[in-house]
């Protein structure tokens, strides 16, 4: 394995690392393989101004500036541990992998890309399933681990790539059976910069089975602007869940009550958030 | 005199009888109460070693030439190997051997559990052997596993028999009840996670020789099964374990990897370290096994408790042993008609071993949530309902040697009274309560147990005996107790351990025995220099109480040596710690969420040596209860029963944030029928009653019955549920 | 390549995917950084790189080459490691170096944290032995 300093965005077929919170824990699990590795820490902006955060900013600046929105701050505060706050970056964060045990132990489900391709079951909707996804998780019941995701996703925020500007709800698909990816990002693409449009009130809150370092069985982002407010979930789909309802929840036998607990969060985001 | 006794050895909560040779205790008592050093605090004698990094423990080891290990597991709970070839693992660069089930006894080619050893290779690096490792091919016949305890229980698959204990006549004791409550009971399992992982270094010194480096809490106990194993002379195997990461009760026996090391070390001749990693740690070096707890009590309507039951199914996985769950039931309180039945699961699942009062903690939870259930049903405050139920003999026969229930019960009440301002602070959303339960326990130690001591012309003693100090600070105790007998200042004692080549016989550390077996020896050895000390003063013309070091000043290179051996327990009697918590809990009936605001501890175990360390023991006690109660659980797949929780992300271990106030204290009374010192040992008892504190305090709270750990959101908020609907369906008429 | 270390200069010799912690327990000898978890789960690694606490076993060896490591045996002077001996706030002592490296890269930024700072700031070093409470007045009382 080699690893290079990437000396501009172009960063052609290599894996990019930054913090190296993900991608060395995925190597080292064989989870990711790869023959190159790119530090793009020299090439990616980490600034934070005027709405405008680099990517590269890592999360323990964020979890302390005030300047962003609370439900950034927030998110940033209460996601992972503090060593890994230091470690990781803004863009890494929006990157990262399910904690599906399942997947993390390399059963070989539907997300899971062995030497023979893709796997075709998903072992956590027959299986353990207690922390996994509500809504969207007819083929895959994975959640997304990512509370600055959803904080972003609530937000309304726009990405900058070395390819291209989209809003951040575009960074995201669900997993089926002709593609298994959970993110739009081409291989080569580098997040750049992440804009976050200002807002009235946010807030972030976060269930989680300790009350430190642990990933979220559900968080809920709230964000108003005006009299519009927009909610967004972590840990309850495949991809941060922007809420339309309920109704769409299709719970698994031994995760019901993570319905409630969202809905009893989100209860409470909104009216922290009311004008 | 040395005398020849049959005598019950307890370990674990478990007896065997054992020839010993004892000699008499013949010290007095100290009076009760603080000493110029024993009874006060002190600071740990190796903490900063310990603190600055130079400690070092097997994971540090490198020893020149040393050959690094990985081990092939079963990936399944139960398969057979259709096919193993090793060859491709050989080839590769750096590695030196591999060896399969048919090079050693402790590998296997039919795997009953997941992690059951298969093969291991050894190479120069570790990043070699775990490329070896991937090279082997190995092919496997998976089978059906057998998961369900219940199931286990009916096909009569079963570690033992179904252990059957019984008093007085528990179906007349019913049918005097007028309140009669029954309640499933349900505990997880749950991992030790020692922060060093089980690991060995050995290295053969000859070719019927071995030095065996090990993370171990029994040092004599590693020497004898390696000798076992290895058909060599006892005193052939060296076991050295200066410092060791935690144990927990897991580290107890030497395992498979001291044998896979020590195999592979005699192939290569060179020294081989064996260490599991996390998740082999996770899957293969023990866990306090599930419980199913099927429990009746019967009481008349003053509280006078008429009959106790259960059904206890303990999930011990392949191999292991079935513990006392049903000893709280047994033990806790005075009532005349009981019976229990325990069953001992074998399963596909890894096996079981010790884990802090294996038995006790689950046992205590099912009993104590019991107990306030019934406290509930008859409208009787459960601190009332446990003094009326106080047994003032042991239940099952025989006196106690020293018990000081009562006085845990009185100092609690305070504490206990708190919760009328402590409910009051409840809102809509989130409510609070307070909860309390007792302890049973046993914690006496016993013989053998030996120690020197050796005392300088400088006045400076060296306390020398081959124990091993776990992280529970019983090095400083030690030297506590010798510089007290002595009448040194306690900087002035070293305490040499940590090798069987260098010290006589020491317990093991488990079963809250250290302090009481090797205390007394340790004081006896200092009793005997302290007479040669004195005899030497009086003929120099010197007071009796003359400093030490003006008696020895003129010894130059002689020495004063003593020796000191640790006398019989009581015979008859029962020895047992006891001990109360009240927890202060808030729950978020909206969300689940449970967090513990304050825990008040009281224990009684005798004579406290170190208040400081003693103290730092109940706490991480109390913090492993708020673990296995809150927020650890290992889960396996339900169809194929492989582990899922083996990493620290999913397996949730309490946080500093996680830490409610604690507030402790011990009765600190010497148990005045216990050896020269009269102290218990104090690992387990705080660990035992946590979790049903906190699961009564959830009631107070709420109203709900929780009664499975853990007690994540997805239970709690059921047992809310449940509890509403029970409130909400017509009374019967 | 090259690797600062408490402010020794070292020459290391690693292929691309060794961590920090393995470089510096195996090539340097300096055990007192601890490994326990090897996958950034439980801080007992934990090292200072610029002064900010990261998992060594976590960080490519590689990553590092211009920054500055300081483990625990570049922190021996440090009053913290009198405060957690003095406090009793450790116990088998395994994590310990972690929690200190921790505890001191907090204290430098804010020599007087609040007990919920602390506990904010010391939640990724987990303690299996749970001196916890221990731990936070050591923190607490650092400078006493």
């Amino acid at each position: 394995m080699q690893l290079q300093r990437a000396s501009s965005t172009d960063i052609g077929a290599a894996t990019p690392i930054h913090g190296g919170t993900e991608v060395v824990p995925l190597l080292r699990a064989g989870l990711l393989r790869t023959d190159e590795l790119v530090d793009i820490r020299g090439v990616v902006p980490r600034g934070i101004a005027d709405g405008r955060i680099g990517a590269g900013a890592p999360l323990a600046e964020l979890e302390c500036d005030p300047t962003i929105p609370d439900a950034l701050r927030e998110a940033c505060r209460l996601a992972a541990s503090p060593q890994l706050r230091n470690m990781g970056s803004l863009g890494g964060n929006l990157l990262q992998a399910t904690r599906c045990w399942y997947w993390r132990l390399g059963w070989p489900c539907r997300l899971h890309r062995g030497a023979d391709g893709y796997g075709d079951e998903c072992f956590a909707r027959e299986g353990e399933h207690r922390e996994h996804a509500i809504f969207a998780n007819g083929y895959c019941a994975s959640a997304h681990p990512s509370d600055v995701a959803a904080a972003l996703l609530a937000l309304d925020a726009r990405l900058r790539t070395n390819r291209r500007e989209l809003p951040l709800a575009d960074l995201y698909r669900l997993p089926t059976e002709d593609d298994r990816r959970t993110t739009t990002l081409e291989d080569g693409e580098v997040i750049l910069e992440v804009e976050v449009p200002p807002c009235d009130a946010s807030v972030y809150l976060k269930a989680m089975e300790r009350k430190r370092w642990a990933f979220p069985i559900v968080g809920v982002a709230a964000v108003r602007r005006g009299g519009e407010t927009r909610v967004a979930l972590a840990g309850v789909a495949p991809v941060p869940w922007l809420l339309d309802g309920f109704e769409a929840a299709t719970p698994l036998p031994r995760n019901a009550y993570k319905v409630e607990v969202a809905q009893a969060l989100v209860k409470r985001a909104v009216a922290a958030i009311r004008g | 005199m040395a005398r020849l006794i049959r005598t019950e050895k307890e370990v674990e909560g478990r007896y065997e009888e054992v020839w010993l040779v004892v000699e008499e205790d013949s010290l007095d008592q100290w009076p009760a109460g603080a000493r110029d050093i024993v009874g006060r605090p002190a600071t740990r004698v190796d903490a900063l070693e310990r603190a600055t990094g130079q400690a070092v423990y097997t994971a540090d080891l490198a020893l020149p030439g040393m050959l690094h290990t990985a081990v092939l597991r079963s990936p399944h709970p139960r398969a057979r190997v259709t096919h193993l070839d090793l060859a491709p693992a050989l080839a590769l660069a750096g590695v030196h051997a591999a060896i399969g089930p048919d090079d050693l006894e402790q590998l296997t080619a039919e795997p009953n559990y997941q992690g059951a050893p298969i093969a291991a290779v050894c190479a120069d690096s570790l990043a070699q052997a775990r490329a070896a490792l991937r090279a082997i091919d190995c092919r496997f016949d998976v089978l059906e596993p057998l998961l369900d305890p219940d199931e286990a229980v009916r096909r009569g698959e079963l570690l033992g028999e179904a252990r059957v204990r019984e008093r007085g006549d528990y179906e007349r004791g019913l049918a005097e009840a007028d309140v009669v409550v029954e309640a499933e009971y349900r505990t997880q399992v749950v991992l030790h996670n020692s922060m060093e992982t089980h690991q060995a270094v050995v290295e053969w010194t000859g070719d019927d020789r071995v030095d065996v480096h090990i993370s171990t809490q029994y040092i004599w106990g590693i020497r004898d099964a390696v000798s076992d194993g290895l058909g060599l002379p006892k005193d052939n195997v060296r076991v050295i374990c200066h410092y060791m990461g935690g144990g927990f009760g897991s580290k107890n026996g030497p395992d498979d990897y001291t044998f896979i090391a020590a195999e592979l070390a005699k192939r290569t001749r060179r020294p081989v370290k064996c260490a599991l990693t996390r998740r082999e740690e996770n899957t293969a070096a023990g866990n306090r096994n599930a419980t199913i707890q099927r429990l009746t009590v019967g009481a008349r309507s003053d509280g006078t408790i008429t009959a106790l039951g259960g059904e206890f199914v303990n999930a011990v996985g392949w191999s292991g042993w079935s513990s006392g769950t049903e000893g709280p039931m047994q033990m806790l309180y005075a009532c005349a008609n009981v019976k229990t039945t325990t069953y001992g699961a074998k399963l596909n699942l890894p096996p079981m071993k010790a884990f802090r009062a294996p038995g006790f903690v689950e046992g205590t939870f099912g009993l104590e949530a019991l107990l306030d259930e019934l406290a509930a049903k008859l409208d009787v405050d459960p601190l009332e309902l446990r003094r009326r139920n106080y047994a003032e003999h042991a239940p099952e026969g025989g006196d106690y040697s020293a018990k000081n229930l009562l006085e845990c019960y009185r100092r609690a009440e305070p504490h206990w009274e708190r919760r009328h301002e402590v409910r009051a602070r409840s809102t809509d959303t989130v409510k609070r309560g307070v909860g309390m339960a007792s302890q049973i326990w046993y914690g006496g130690g016993g013989p053998p147990s030996y120690a020197w001591i050796r005392v300088g012309s400088d006045g400076r003693a060296q306390v020398v005996t081959a124990m091993q100090d776990i992280g529970t600070g019983t090095k400083t105790a030690m030297a506590q107790i010798a510089a007290e007998e002595l009448g040194v200042p306690l900087e002035h004692v070293t305490v040499s351990l940590g090798d069987s080549a260098r010290g006589p016989y020491a317990a093991i550390s488990a079963g809250s025995s250290t302090t009481p077996s090797m205390g007394p020896a340790v004081r006896a050895a200092a009793a005997d220099a302290r007479r040669q000390i004195e005899e030497i003063a009086e003929q120099r013309g010197l007071a009796k109480d003359a400093p030490v070091h003006e008696v020895v000043d003129v010894l130059e290179d002689a020495q004063i040596l003593g020796k000191g051996a640790r006398g019989p327990n009581p015979t008859g009697m029962q020895v047992l710690t006891f001990g109360v918590q009240v927890a202060e809990v808030a729950v978020d009936v909206e969300t689940g969420e449970v967090w513990v605001e304050r825990i008040y501890a009281v224990h009684d175990v005798g004579r406290v040596i170190n208040p400081l360390g003693a103290s730092s023991q109940i706490e991480g006690g109390i913090i492993q209860g708020i673990g296995h109660t809150l927020s650890e659980e290992r889960l396996h797949d339900p169809r194929t029963g492989r582990l899922l929780t083996t990493t620290l992300d999913a397996y949730r271990l309490p946080t500093i944030a996680d830490v409610p106030e604690i507030v402790s204290e011990l009765v600190d009374e010497p148990d005045p029928q216990l050896t020269n010192l009269g102290s218990k040992g104090l690992g387990e008892p705080p660990i035992i009653p946590t979790a049903a504190a906190i699961a009564n305090a959830i009631r107070d709270a709420t109203g709900a019955d929780v009664r499975q750990l853990p007690i994540t959101r997805e239970e709690m908020l059921r047992a809310l549920r449940e509890s509403r609907e029970r409130h909400a369906a017509p009374a019967r008429v | 390549m090259k690797l600062n270390v408490n402010d020794h200069q070292y020459d290391v010799h690693a292929a691309v995917g060794t961590t920090l912690a393995e470089a510096l327990r195996d090539e340097l000898a300096l055990t007192g950084t601890k490994i326990a978890c090897a996958e950034g789960h439980c801080g007992a690694c934990t090292v200072l790189v610029d002064g900010e606490p990261v998992l060594s076993c976590i960080t490519l060896v590689h990553s590092v080459e211009n920054a500055s490591v300081t483990t625990i045996e570049g922190l021996r002077e440090h009053r913290m490691i009198d405060s957690f001996v003095r406090n009793d706030a450790l116990q088998c002592g395994f994590c310990t170096p972690g929690q200190i490296v921790s505890a001191v890269a907090l204290v430098e930024t804010n020599p007087a944290p609040s007990t919920e700072e602390i506990r904010h700031a010391m939640a990724g070093n987990l303690c299996r032995c749970g001196a916890y409470p221990k731990i936070e007045e050591a923190v607490r009382t650092w400078r006493d």
